[in-house]
């Protein structure tokens, strides 16, 4: 069933893209052309995957209501496989090429290290989720904004909630050795001491290594309280927990959204390998006590019934999509122009947008639109239809 | 029709701006920067035939040394300009680096060797945080004005790729880009013709790691921003595989393999998830449907017939003519050779005199040391005793390289050609020693690298009028029949001036009448003063032609005299002749 | 933990030295290093948890299933990527053909399969610790493995023709050998260990997409080491590897091991050119 539910969603986007080449004049009724640099294929697609659930939905909505002003909306994906290079290529192709009027995405933060200069070369209103905070600069890219929290934010949480909740005073930071697993345990580690924590342990790990036992020895050994985890890879992830059921040792684990993903669960050689672990996440997008979701985001995934599967994917994923589009489409429709230094001044005014995800605020020198309160920690095994229920401690 | 290809590609290149399309600017200049990597290594892997496809290992490093240098993090801040400079040098030390290993591994060993350094690059670049900013990497250099715009750049690195095409145009059409196809398909007899592997080899990677390195720094100017994903295995492979779609020993084939490498994920690209599939497929699709690369597609020439009546008419007069720059006559000398693999004597205390001016005819049965003796005399075997002399000369043993500059050529059993290069050209690999320009001089075609060239090519032409092949210059080698390998093998020998030739069965599979003329020239050449020392089975040309004859048995002589003499012996008429 | 080291170690080296084998038996008839080796691997994983997992297969039934399915991978490599470039292997066009093919493969996956790794069943659900199943199944698969194969090469017919054939394949064709089929006959050969390396070998790597680059490149240093065509020394080799692999991950953490994994490769190639167990060059006068 996953399979062929992924493969029409591709197939269906690959073929309005492919219809759309080699079309450029802009007219009134020409549709409205977002660019998508989705790193659909490669390695951690998971991201592009679920958000791409969010945005052919947001797409078919808003053409099914009869589109922005009248004219269609069309999205133009492209598959960068996490390669920075085939990510500026899509880029300036989706900017001189196809004359897209805004782009979202990349969904990597290498990626986008690259692309955010070459779409500030052409002004090209940009959104995007990447965490990396030198991403966001509004004197050299005036044109970006980021719609998901920066890393400095997941950062703040986790080292919260380790600190306060869990009251670790031993902490031990692991990360993977790619450049965001490398870059994000030393930033967190640096942090910790900061806030006069005690990091016993730091280690970037192979996240191909079979048997992950000789770290978390080493971790438990230096008597580390709470282990904070920088990785997008769930089989590193789950070879961690396994280990860690396998060594009886119930230490938490804190750290990235990845902890929550949903092929952990069927990583893990046993369920409560999966308990005590807690991972980033999003009130929007959370269980409250009572397991009801916040009101707006209810109505959403009422919407998304029978029409997107959330079992496999991530809501905040569908919804940041989702939000996304909505973002590029509610600019052109307001200020009835697609013009760049219109949009970008949209987004600059916006105080409060509800989205689905969060509400996003912009200024003209503030584009880390995403408010920091929304960040919260959940019980990375409960996640039901791609949302959670927040971590113990939150009331 | 390789030139049209040229103007064409460089018409696209000229009127690529007028569309104002800064997408296009973009691709064109990515085109450009791969192929001036890709012309670089494309001396290592289309010429010398060597399979390093980690390549991306020195492009990581152009673009991190020009980055690192021009954001001033590590020393104080410099001029992009030199700081690409700066990567080329960089390139440069590691192209050697990586490229020495292939002196001693052979093929796909040395292909692993190369994505080792690949991986140890990109794992480097992680973990050195302060210096390359690891996982979050760092900016790449901004050129100065006129440079820093999408065009100025494009200009840029296309006036930097037509110059490397012409560079390594000039390299593959001197003396060092036969060497490199030499050592390519024919090792052994490179090495005879004084070729030294390592020299020619070291001059390439160098050159190649400069190229791979400026081109790293150019991409990281396009690019803005560098971190080590960007440095992927499939962008190394693209380099790689661009030469072989391209064929080896062109030019022409991997510029267009470049070329459609670039674009081919552009055109698949609107397929998203299913691009890289389709994008595999073609490459599949091309492997298959034209098995040659480009270049043999667009070898015409070689799909001409060739006259099937034709002679090989050995001109005596440009044999003198050839040898008539007369070195000293010189008279070799073996004393008490012996060698033996394991326990088995192949030479057994050999001694043996070869006079200037003389054919000395070596014969005896299959497995008397014939062909040993030869490879004893041109350094291929070291033996474990005796000594050889050249005049006053001593020859040191197991020295292959060496006897060409020596005066000692040699042609060989199995002839070893260059199918895919001209007579001509095989004929000029001869002349590989009588080049006085330098690489560097050959890269730029400096005047004396030109003179070099006219010289060596007219000497190949006597050569082959010498040895009656003139009218088949222009053909490629794989077309002759065997009988012309044979001659085309003398020519390349005669290239050098040898005091010592030294001929291993050249009459083998040659007509009654192609037997005599090829008497008739070795006899010529002997006259010449140089000393001939044949071994040959066909005991009529030996007879024929011999002024003295040596007949080996087990490694050790069982006669010596003149060809009466040999005639007359009883032992050599049982054991060989059997008359 | 020098226990867990170890029995890590010998796993992924078991994992190694089969992969090392696919190479050498698809090298033996056609002279070809091909890159679908690794891919193979990755198949063997992935192919297990569809079979098992997802379609609920008994697990013997999975293993034929997925060894057929590594088999005919295997024969329609020879046919598409291997048999139209063998006429000029000196251009080594076999490079960019098998590439392609693999590359292929490895795009398949990840769009119908999935780009995140994926559980793989336990199979016989033995032991515990370190002498869990994951550790030990790869190693006694390579060790049936390399005794299966001993048994073909020296005493059946048909291993007997595969050597010949190894050996100087004109000759063999001269005796009359039906070359060409032995050759497809060698790839499915190859493809069903390459399969089983991923298969024993599947708890402990997952069913990833992504392992089969991995598997190339670890699956070829033991071949280096060992020597081309020589399997008992792609098993040393495979083995060394492997402990040397975790040991350095341990000793000098993860972004370097690799770098320490291919400095020592390096330097041992250049110290002994061709392998460890490798037969020294051939004359070449």
């Amino acid at each position: 069933m996953l399979i062929t539910r992924r493969t029409l969603g591709l197939s269906a986007v690959a073929a309005t893209s492919a219809a759309t080449l080699g079309r450029t004049a802009h007219a009134a009724t020409e549709p409205i052309r977002i660019g998508w640099l989705a790193s659909l294929t490669g390695a951690s697609s998971a991201p592009a995957i679920g958000f791409n659930r969010g945005v052919v939905f947001a797409t078919d909505a808003i053409n099914a209501a009869g589109g922005v002003k009248g004219r269609k909306v069309e999205i133009i994906t492209r598959d960068t496989q996490g390669d920075p290079t085939k990510a500026v290529n899509a880029t300036q192709e989706l900017i001189s090429q196809l004359k897209v009027d805004a782009i979202w995405g990349p969904t990597n933060s290498g990626e986008s290290l690259a692309t955010t200069a070459v779409m500030a070369r052409s002004k090209m209103p940009n959104i995007h989720p990447c965490v990396v905070d030198s991403l966001i600069d509004t004197k050299k890219y005036p044109n970006a904004f980021r719609m998901a929290p920066a890393n400095g934010q997941w950062d703040d949480a986790v080292r919260g909630y380790a600190l306060k909740i869990v009251k670790a005073k031993r902490i031990a930071v692991f990360g993977d050795t790619t450049g965001y697993g490398v870059t994000a345990a030393k930033a967190s580690a640096a942090a910790f001491k900061a806030d006069g924590a005690d990091v016993v342990y730091i280690a970037n790990i192979d996240a191909t290594q079979p048997d992950m036992t000789p770290d978390m020895l080493r971790a438990r050994t230096a008597g580390a309280e709470a282990i904070i985890l920088w990785s997008v890879s769930t089989g590193m992830i789950a070879r961690l927990l396994n280990t860690r059921g396998t060594m009886g040792w119930n230490v938490p684990f804190v750290g990235h959204p990845s902890l929550s993903s949903g092929e952990i669960g069927s990583l893990v050689s046993a369920k409560e390998n999966w308990a005590n672990v807690y991972a980033v996440g999003y009130k929007s997008c959370s269980f409250d006590a009572a397991g009801h979701l916040p009101p707006r985001s209810a109505e959403f995934v009422a919407r998304l019934k029978s029409k997107v599967d959330l079992s496999d994917t991530l809501l905040w994923w569908v919804a940041a999509g989702y939000d996304a589009i909505n973002l590029v489409t509610t600019a052109i429709e307001v200020t009835g122009s697609t013009s760049s230094d219109s949009i970008i001044g949209y987004w600059n005014s916006l105080k409060a947008y509800p989205g689905v995800f969060g509400d996003y605020t912009y200024s003209v020198d503030q584009h880390n639109g995403y408010p920091t309160d929304e960040v919260v920690m959940s019980a990375a095994n409960s996640a039901k239809d791609g949302s959670f229920t927040l971590a113990p401690g939150y009331s | 029709m390789t030139a049209w290809f040229y103007v064409a590609i460089l018409g696209v290149l000229l009127l690529l701006p007028l569309t104002g399309n800064e997408y296009r600017a973009l691709i064109g200049t990515r085109a450009a920067i791969y192929w001036v990597l890709i012309a670089g290594l494309n001396l290592i892997v289309g010429f010398a035939g060597q399979l390093a496809i980690g390549y991306v290992a020195l492009f990581a490093l152009g673009a991190y040394t020009a980055s690192i240098l021009a954001a001033g993090n590590v020393i104080p801040e410099v001029h992009p300009a030199l700081a690409l400079i700066a990567a080329m040098g960089v390139g440069a030390i590691f192209g050697l680096v990586v490229g020495l290993p292939a002196l001693r591994l052979r093929t796909f060993y040395f292909a692993m060797s190369t994505l080792g350094f690949a991986t140890i690059v990109t794992q480097v670049a992680l973990g050195w945080q302060d210096v390359t900013g690891g996982g979050i990497g760092l900016s790449g250099p901004s050129l100065r004005p006129p440079f820093d715009t999408p065009w100025g750049l494009y200009w840029l690195s296309v006036g930097l790729a037509i110059a490397f095409t012409i560079m390594t145009a000039n390299v593959a059409q001197s003396r060092f880009g036969r060497a490199l196809i030499a050592t390519r398909d024919a090792e052994v007899a490179a090495e005879a013709c004084g070729i030294s592997k390592p020299k020619v080899l070291v001059s390439v990677f160098l050159f190649a790691g400069a190229a791979a390195g400026l081109a790293g720094g150019l991409f990281a100017s396009l690019q803005t921003y560098i971190t080590p994903d960007a440095f992927t295995f499939d962008l190394s492979l693209l380099f790689f595989i661009a030469i072989l779609i391209g064929g080896r020993g062109s030019i022409l084939g991997p510029l267009l393999g470049t070329i459609l490498l670039t674009l081919l994920p552009e055109v698949a690209a609107p397929l998203a998830a299913w691009s890289t599939f389709v994008y595999a497929g073609l490459l599949l699709l091309i492997v298959l449907a034209m098995p040659g690369g480009i270049a043999a597609l667009l070898d015409r020439e070689s799909r001409k017939a060739l006259p099937s009546e034709r002679a090989i008419l050995p001109q005596h007069q440009a044999l003198q003519a050839l040898l008539s720059t007369a070195r000293k006559k010189q008279r070799l000398q073996l004393s008490g050779i012996l060698l033996a693999f394991g326990g088995l004597k192949a030479i057994d205390g050999l001694d043996l005199v070869v006079e200037p001016g003389e054919v000395h005819g070596l014969i005896g049965p299959n497995g008397s040391g014939k062909t040993t003796t030869l490879n004893v005399i041109s350094g291929y075997y070291k033996p474990q005793r005796g000594t050889m002399a050249l005049g006053e000369m001593a020859l040191a043993a197991g020295r292959p390289v060496g006897r060409a500059a020596d005066g000692i050529c040699r042609t060989f059993q199995t002839p070893r050609v260059i199918g895919e290069e001209t007579v001509l050209e095989n004929v000029m690999v001869g002349g590989t020693l009588a080049g006085q320009a330098s690489f560097v001089e050959a890269l730029l075609s400096l005047p004396r690298a030109r003179a070099d060239e006219r010289r060596i090519k007219a000497m190949a032409m006597q050569a082959l009028t010498a040895v009656g092949l003139d009218n088949l210059a222009g053909i490629r080698a794989d077309r002759l029949q065997h009988s012309e390998l044979r001659f085309l093998e003398i020519a390349r020998a005669l290239m050098l001036h040898p005091r010592l030739l030294l001929l291993d069965e050249p009459a083998a599979g040659l007509s009654v009448q192609e037997i005599k003329r090829l008497g008739a020239l070795i006899k010529a050449i002997s006259r010449e003063g140089v000393a001939v020392l044949l071994v040959e089975h066909h005991a009529d040309l030996i007879f024929d032609i011999c002024d003295r004859v040596t007949v080996l048995n087990l490694g050790r002589i069982l006669a010596y005299g003149t060809p009466s003499e040999i005639r007359a012996h009883k032992e050599v008429v049982s054991v060989y002749l059997g008359a | 933990m020098l226990y867990s080291i170890i029995a890590s170690g010998l796993a992924v080296g078991a994992v190694y030295a089969l992969i090392g084998i696919t190479y050498n038996t698809m090298f033996a008839t056609s002279r070809v290093m091909s890159f679908t080796a690794g891919q193979l691997g990755m198949l063997g994983g992935v192919l297990g948890s569809l079979f098992i997992l997802r379609l609920g297969l008994p697990i013997v039934v999975g293993l034929a299933a997925t060894l057929l399915v590594c088999a005919a991978i295997g024969v329609l490599t020879e046919f598409v990527a291997v048999r139209p470039v063998l006429k000029s292997l000196d251009q080594h066009l076999y490079v960019l053909s098998t590439l392609a093919f693999a590359l292929m493969i490895q795009q398949i996956t990840a769009t119908e399969w999935s780009t995140e790794p994926q559980p793989f069943p336990r199979l016989l659900g033995i032991g515990e610790g370190i002498w869990d199943e994951k550790y030990w199944l790869p190693v006694v698969t390579c060790a049936v493995t390399i005794a299966a194969l001993e048994y073909l090469y020296r005493r059946t017919l048909i291993g007997r023709a595969f050597l010949a054939v190894a050996e100087d394949n004109f000759a063999a064709r001269a005796l009359g050998l039906p070359e060409r089929n032995l050759r497809v006959a060698s790839y499915a050969l190859a493809a069903m260990v390459g399969g089983l390396a991923g298969f024993s070998g599947g708890q402990l790597l997952l069913a990833f997409f992504a392992n089969g680059p991995q598997l190339n490149f670890y699956g070829f240093i033991p071949v280096a080491l060992g020597g081309l065509g020589n399997n008992r020394g792609a098993v040393i080799g495979g083995v060394a590897l492997g402990l040397f692999q975790q040991a350095a991950n341990f000793a000098v953490g993860g972004i370097f091991a690799s770098v320490a994994v291919f400095v020592m490769f390096i330097a041992i190639l250049l110290a002994v050119p061709q392998g460890l167990f490798g037969s020294s060059s051939a004359r070449r006068v």
